[in-house]
C-alpha cells in the first residue's frame, strides 16, 4: 500500500511539472516578421488586432512592406494563418447594381415583377409602388474602378476595395451616383460601403423621414 | 468418623456414602488414594453435584456462544477502525495531489490563451458598418434591423441636401 502510495504520488509530481513546463513554454514571447507582396502592412495590422494578446506589439515597416509582431507563440501562429489568406493576389468579386423610384401612394401596390424579391421590405417602409429605373453588373478584381452606366440615365462610379476575410465582406469605396438628364447632372454624395457576400442591401435616399418618395439603390456582391 | 482402613475398605467409584466423604474431607492421605480410585470423589468430598443452569444447557451454550461471537465482531470491528485512517490518509494526499495538479493545469491554461481559442476567433465573423463614410455631415443614417442572415438589409439616408429630382 505504502509502495502505491509512493508511485501515485511520484507520477503526480512529475506530471504537475510538465504541465508547468508546457505552461511557461507557451507562455515566451515570439517575434516574427510579415513581408506583404500585395497588401498594405498597415491594413494587415487592423486586421490581425482582434487575434493578439495584451503583451503583443505591433511595429509596420514601410521601407520593406513588412510588419513585425511579437506575441505568444500561439498567437503568432494564428496570425500568419490571417495574413497568408489576407496577402493573397487581387481577387475577382461581381457587383449587381439596381436603381428603383419608390413612392407611397393610395390604393393597391403596384409593383414590377423584378422587384418582388425586395417590395416586401419597402412595403414596411411603406413603399408601394417601386419603378426599376435599371441594373447592371460589374466584374472586376480588389482595387478596379467601376463605371455602370444605366438606360434611365443613371450612372453609377466606385471602386473596388479589399475583400476582409474577417467580416466576408468587400468595401466598395467612393460609390457615386448620377443621373444625366440633357445637359443637367445630379448626383448623390460620395459614400464608402461594406457588402457582405451574397447579402442583398438596399440604399434608400430621401430628404427626410416623411418623404413619400425615395430613390433605392438595391447592391450584392458576389465572387 | 471411620479409619483410614475403614475408608479404604468401603470407597467405591462413584460411592457417595457420607461416611467415606466425611474422611476424605478430613484426611489428606486418604485423598490422594480417592482420586486415584475416582477423581470424582474430590467434587463429591466437597459437596459438589452437577448443577444445570437456568433454561437448560443448550441456552446456556448459545448464550455462551453468542458472547464468543460478539467478542470476535468486535475485535474484527476495531482492527478495521485501525486501519481505516491509513487509508482515509492516502486518499486525502492523492485527491490534495490531483487538485494542485488540476489547478495547475488550470492557471497555465488562464495566463496563456490556448491554441484551440487563438485559432477559433477568425471563424467568427466580424461586425463592419454598412455605411463606412458619406460625404455629407447632415446625413442621418438608420440601418433597418434584418430578421434573419438572407434577409435583405435596408439602410435609409436622410439628407436634406439631396437633390429633389433624383
Amino acid at each position: 500500500m505504502k509502495r502505491a502510495f509512493i508511485v501515485v504520488a511520484l507520477l503526480l509530481t512529475f506530471s504537475g511539472a510538465a504541465f508547468a513546463d508546457d505552461a511557461d513554454a507557451s507562455k515566451s514571447l515570439g517575434v516574427r516578421t510579415f513581408t506583404f507582396k500585395y497588401k498594405d502592412p498597415g491594413k494587415a495590422a487592423e486586421i490581425i488586432k482582434p487575434l493578439l494578446s495584451g503583451d503583443a506589439t505591433i511595429s509596420i515597416q514601410s521601407s520593406s512592406n513588412a510588419l513585425v509582431v511579437t506575441d505568444h507563440s500561439e498567437n503568432l501562429k494564428a496570425v500568419a494563418k490571417a495574413l497568408g489568406e489576407y496577402d493573397a493576389p487581387p481577387q475577382a468579386f461581381k457587383l449587381v447594381v439596381r436603381v428603383v423610384a419608390a413612392s407611397h401612394a393610395e390604393g393597391s401596390p403596384r409593383v414590377a415583377e423584378d422587384l418582388r424579391d425586395i417590395a416586401p421590405k419597402l412595403a414596411m417602409l411603406r413603399f408601394n409602388q417601386l419603378e426599376n429605373l435599371g441594373s447592371a453588373d460589374f466584374a472586376g478584381r480588389e482595387g478596379d474602378p467601376g463605371i455602370l452606366t444605366l438606360a434611365s440615365g443613371y450612372r453609377a462610379e466606385f471602386k473596388m476595395g479589399e475583400f476582409d476575410p474577417a467580416s466576408d465582406s468587400i468595401k466598395i469605396s467612393d460609390f457615386h451616383l448620377s443621373k444625366v438628364e440633357g445637359d443637367q447632372l445630379t448626383s448623390l454624395p460620395k459614400t464608402t460601403l461594406n457588402l457582405r457576400l451574397g447579402q442583398t442591401y438596399i440604399f434608400g435616399a430621401t430628404k427626410t423621414p416623411q418623404s413619400r418618395r425615395a430613390l433605392m439603390i438595391v447592391l450584392v456582391a458576389r465572387r | 468418623m471411620i479409619s483410614c482402613r475403614a475408608f479404604r475398605a468401603r470407597l467405591q467409584p462413584g460411592s457417595s456414602d457420607p461416611e467415606v466423604l466425611e474422611h476424605l474431607r478430613g484426611c489428606d492421605a486418604c485423598l490422594d488414594h480417592a482420586l486415584r480410585v475416582d477423581p470424582d470423589n474430590f467434587f463429591r468430598a466437597i459437596g459438589g453435584s452437577e448443577i444445570e443452569p437456568p433454561g437448560g444447557i443448550d441456552s446456556f451454550a448459545s448464550g455462551v456462544m453468542m458472547q464468543i461471537r460478539l467478542r470476535q465482531t468486535e475485535g474484527t470491528t476495531s482492527h478495521r477502525f485501525l486501519v481505516a485512517p491509513r487509508r482515509l490518509a492516502v486518499a486525502a494526499a492523492i485527491v490534495v495531489m490531483l487538485g494542485i495538479g488540476f489547478f495547475a493545469t488550470e492557471i497555465s491554461r488562464k495566463s496563456v490563451p490556448s491554441q484551440q481559442a487563438a485559432i477559433s476567433r477568425p471563424v467568427a465573423l466580424a461586425v463592419k458598418p454598412v455605411v463606412e463614410a458619406y460625404e455629407s455631415k447632415n446625413a442621418t443614417i438608420v440601418e433597418v434591423p434584418t430578421e434573419g442572415k438572407n434577409d435583405p438589409q435596408v439602410v435609409m439616408i436622410f439628407d436634406e441636401s439631396l437633390p429633389s429630382n433624383l
